[in-house]
């Protein structure tokens, strides 16, 4: 991934300083700062979620209600207009959303960010095969998302938790996202296992250009649409999936590919 | 691992910053009392795998000292504490509190059944915690976190605090504060002990629970055979390694959502759950008493199982005596209601269904929890001689 590198300006500096003739004027385009921070949302159709309450119906049909979400979100990229890509220096590659602890749904980046135009932002859902390494996150809450050795380690994605409503009786479910396996002639069974399947994926904001200012700081509102993970392009049927996920990489990917687009912008405040 | 590595260094290096620069102001200065008594704590440094969190539930105005632990764990085991005249009524925190039961009283300990009554004849609300790494608690204490910093009640906030409550409850010592503090303050020999571990000899209750939490923050369980197999020591057996992982696959026994595994090595979140236990919920102590959320009806803290060999009975109300029948429980005996956590995804099936060897291979993993460093460390004993 292109990072910003800081030690350009310097160096352009130096070459503009050595290049002018003595009597001509030295001109040079100051780079400038701002900032960025994140405020998170979870909504289901355009209202904010209402947790523990049977409220919702999704696509299949199916009424269900959500408890709470937990996820993570790493390597954001900012795209700017001239085609540079601007990404945030670790620890800040990643953040750990949590619906149930408040001080994670606001996030302000520490990374100074070019001032400019940017056209979109971009993110990985989840964790990528580099940094979803067990034990990473050794205090909680992270550290309560970790994902079993013999599943493939590391930890969950996203761990989204409620009930369904089937002929009158609530069943629970949690969509727990994270590294996937495959087992040998379907034998649900850690001895059976062949393989591991990475399932995070990259999500693109739509419509999610922004200005940053010198030195001020960009409010970017992204929301969680949860109704979104059960349809487009997989409509979700309960009934058929059942409740659990985790060592099911059919129903992973098919949650994955419901997940590109869960996620819009809300407002962007300067 | 290499990011976290940098943070720990970047604030190294800034604390490293500010040291001398605050140095006027820490509490652990050198201050000569008297002459004889030189008030220089030690600072104490709990130890712990590379895999336990870094981050401790320590409060500022309480430091860990080697001074202040002992002293601690003097007053944990002087029945005098209680601030009771006749002997037979005397009681301490390791009364109840028995280090060879993880720090509960167990079921052959000093109560029928392991539930305790207090010196008023009162059983206690709920059965026994562990006081065993609490110094990794961060979400309240108590089965239903009710002792936690956002509590309106300004005295129920710290694990320091339930040091008056223990006092002070009919169901445990049912004293009162100023006779434990009057108790200490005419026993000469603890007022040097005060001095050394606080800079002063005035002796106030507030210094005697500050001394306990931290005897009690002190008490770590980390060297149980499973810490042995995380760092390559020994290895499981077949059983102890089939029960692993019924332990942490949600097709398998689904354990480790709620209580952990290699990956949260204090083998619990140390959050609230209804676990499917029952239909109807009347406890005035359960987690809805804290949160007012009608979703938390019947729900408790999941409580580690590091040492739960030793910790019966089980369940915040002690219903079960072995860890057979809590096997059985989670494989049969779940019972629906509106309140139980989606985690609990079997519920609907009664549980995960279990066979037998299945159910003997789990107990032989949950016995690798057993920690007997914890049990027998002569650190966590009763001090021989008291002043």
């Amino acid at each position: 991934m292109r990072k910003f590198k800081p030690i350009l300006i310097p160096l352009v500096f130096i070459a503009l300083l050595y290049s002018c003739k003595r009597d001509s004027p030295i001109v040079i385009t100051p780079v400038y700062h701002g900032n960025i921070s994140f405020q998170f949302a979870h909504d289901v159709n355009g209202q904010p979620l209402i947790a523990d309450t049977m409220l919702y119906t999704n696509a299949a049909g199916n009424n269900y209600l959500v408890t709470n979400v937990q996820y993570f979100i790493s390597d954001v990229v900012l795209h700017k207009d001239d085609g540079t890509l601007v990404s945030f220096v670790a620890p800040n590659d990643v953040h750990y959303l949590d619906t149930d602890i408040s001080s994670t749904w606001n996030w302000t980046v520490p990374d100074s960010i070019p001032a400019g135009n940017y056209t979109s932002i971009s993110f990985t859902f989840g964790l990528n095969e580099i940094k979803n390494q067990s034990n990473a996150f050794l205090n909680p809450p992270e550290s309560d998302m970790w994902w079993p050795e013999f599943l493939g380690g590391g930890y969950h994605y996203m761990k989204l938790n409620g009930k369904w409503d089937s002929a009158g009786s609530l069943n629970p479910f949690g969509f727990h996202l994270g590294i996937g396996q495959t087992y040998a002639h379907n034998v649900i069974n850690v001895d059976s296992i062949t393989g591991f399947v990475q399932n995070y994926f990259t999500v693109t904001l739509p419509a999610s250009a922004f200005t940053i200012n010198k030195s001020k700081s960009t409010k970017v509102e992204i929301v969680m649409n949860i109704e979104s993970w059960f349809e487009t392009p997989n409509v979700w049927d309960f009934n058929y999936w059942g409740g659990s996920i985790m060592q099911n990489q059919t129903a992973m990917h098919t949650v994955a590919e419901n997940g590109a687009d869960v996620f819009t912008i809300g407002y962007i405040h300067y | 691992m290499n990011s976290l590595k940098k943070y720990k260094l970047f604030f190294l290096l800034l604390s490293l910053l500010f040291l001398p620069a605050c140095k006027k102001d820490t509490p652990l200065q050198e201050v000569n009392i008297d002459n004889t008594t030189v008030y220089k704590p030690t600072p104490y440094k709990i130890q712990a795998p590379w895999y336990f969190p870094t981050q401790m539930n320590i409060p500022a105005d309480n430091p860990l000292t080697v001074e202040g632990i002992a002293l601690g764990r003097m007053l944990f085991y002087d029945r005098r504490m209680s601030g009771r005249q006749a002997v037979d009524s005397q009681m301490c925190c390791a009364t109840c509190h028995l280090q060879e039961h993880a720090f509960e009283c167990g079921l052959d300990g000093p109560f029928v059944n392991g539930q305790p009554i207090g010196i008023g004849g009162v059983p206690t609300p709920h059965v026994m915690l562990p006081l065993v790494n609490l110094v990794w608690q961060n979400n309240g204490y108590l089965w239903n976190g009710l002792i936690r910093p956002e509590n309106p009640v300004v005295s129920k906030r710290r694990l320091e605090d339930l040091v008056w409550m223990g006092v002070v409850a009919t169901h445990e010592m049912y004293s009162d504060t100023n006779k434990a503090r009057a108790a200490l303050q005419n026993i000469p020999g603890y007022k040097p002990l005060f001095v050394k571990a606080f800079g002063t000899g005035n002796i106030t209750f507030e210094l005697m629970a500050k001394a306990i939490a931290q005897f009690i923050r002190s008490i770590v369980s980390c060297n149980s055979k499973f810490d042995k197999y995380l760092l390559g020591e020994t290895s499981l057996t077949a059983s102890e390694s089939n029960g692993f992982v019924l332990f942490v696959t949600e097709q398998g026994a689904d354990c480790f959502h709620c209580h952990g595994g290699e990956g949260n090595p204090l083998f619990s979140t140390y959050l609230f759950y209804n676990n499917g236990k029952d239909t109807v919920f009347n406890d005035p102590r359960d987690r809805y008493a804290v949160t007012g959320n009608p979703a938390d009806h019947g729900a408790y803290k999941a409580p580690s199982l590091r040492n739960c060999e030793l910790t019966g009975p089980y369940m915040h109300d002690g219903r079960y005596t072995t860890l057979d029948q809590v096997i059985d429980f989670y494989s049969e005996g779940l019972v629906g209601s509106p309140y139980v956590s989606p985690l609990m995804h079997k519920i609907n099936a009664g549980g995960a269904h279990l066979t037998m060897q299945q159910k003997a291979d789990l107990k032989a993993f949950l016995l690798t929890l057993t920690d007997n460093d914890l049990l027998t460390n002569p650190a966590y004993s009763s001090p021989v001689t008291f002043p």
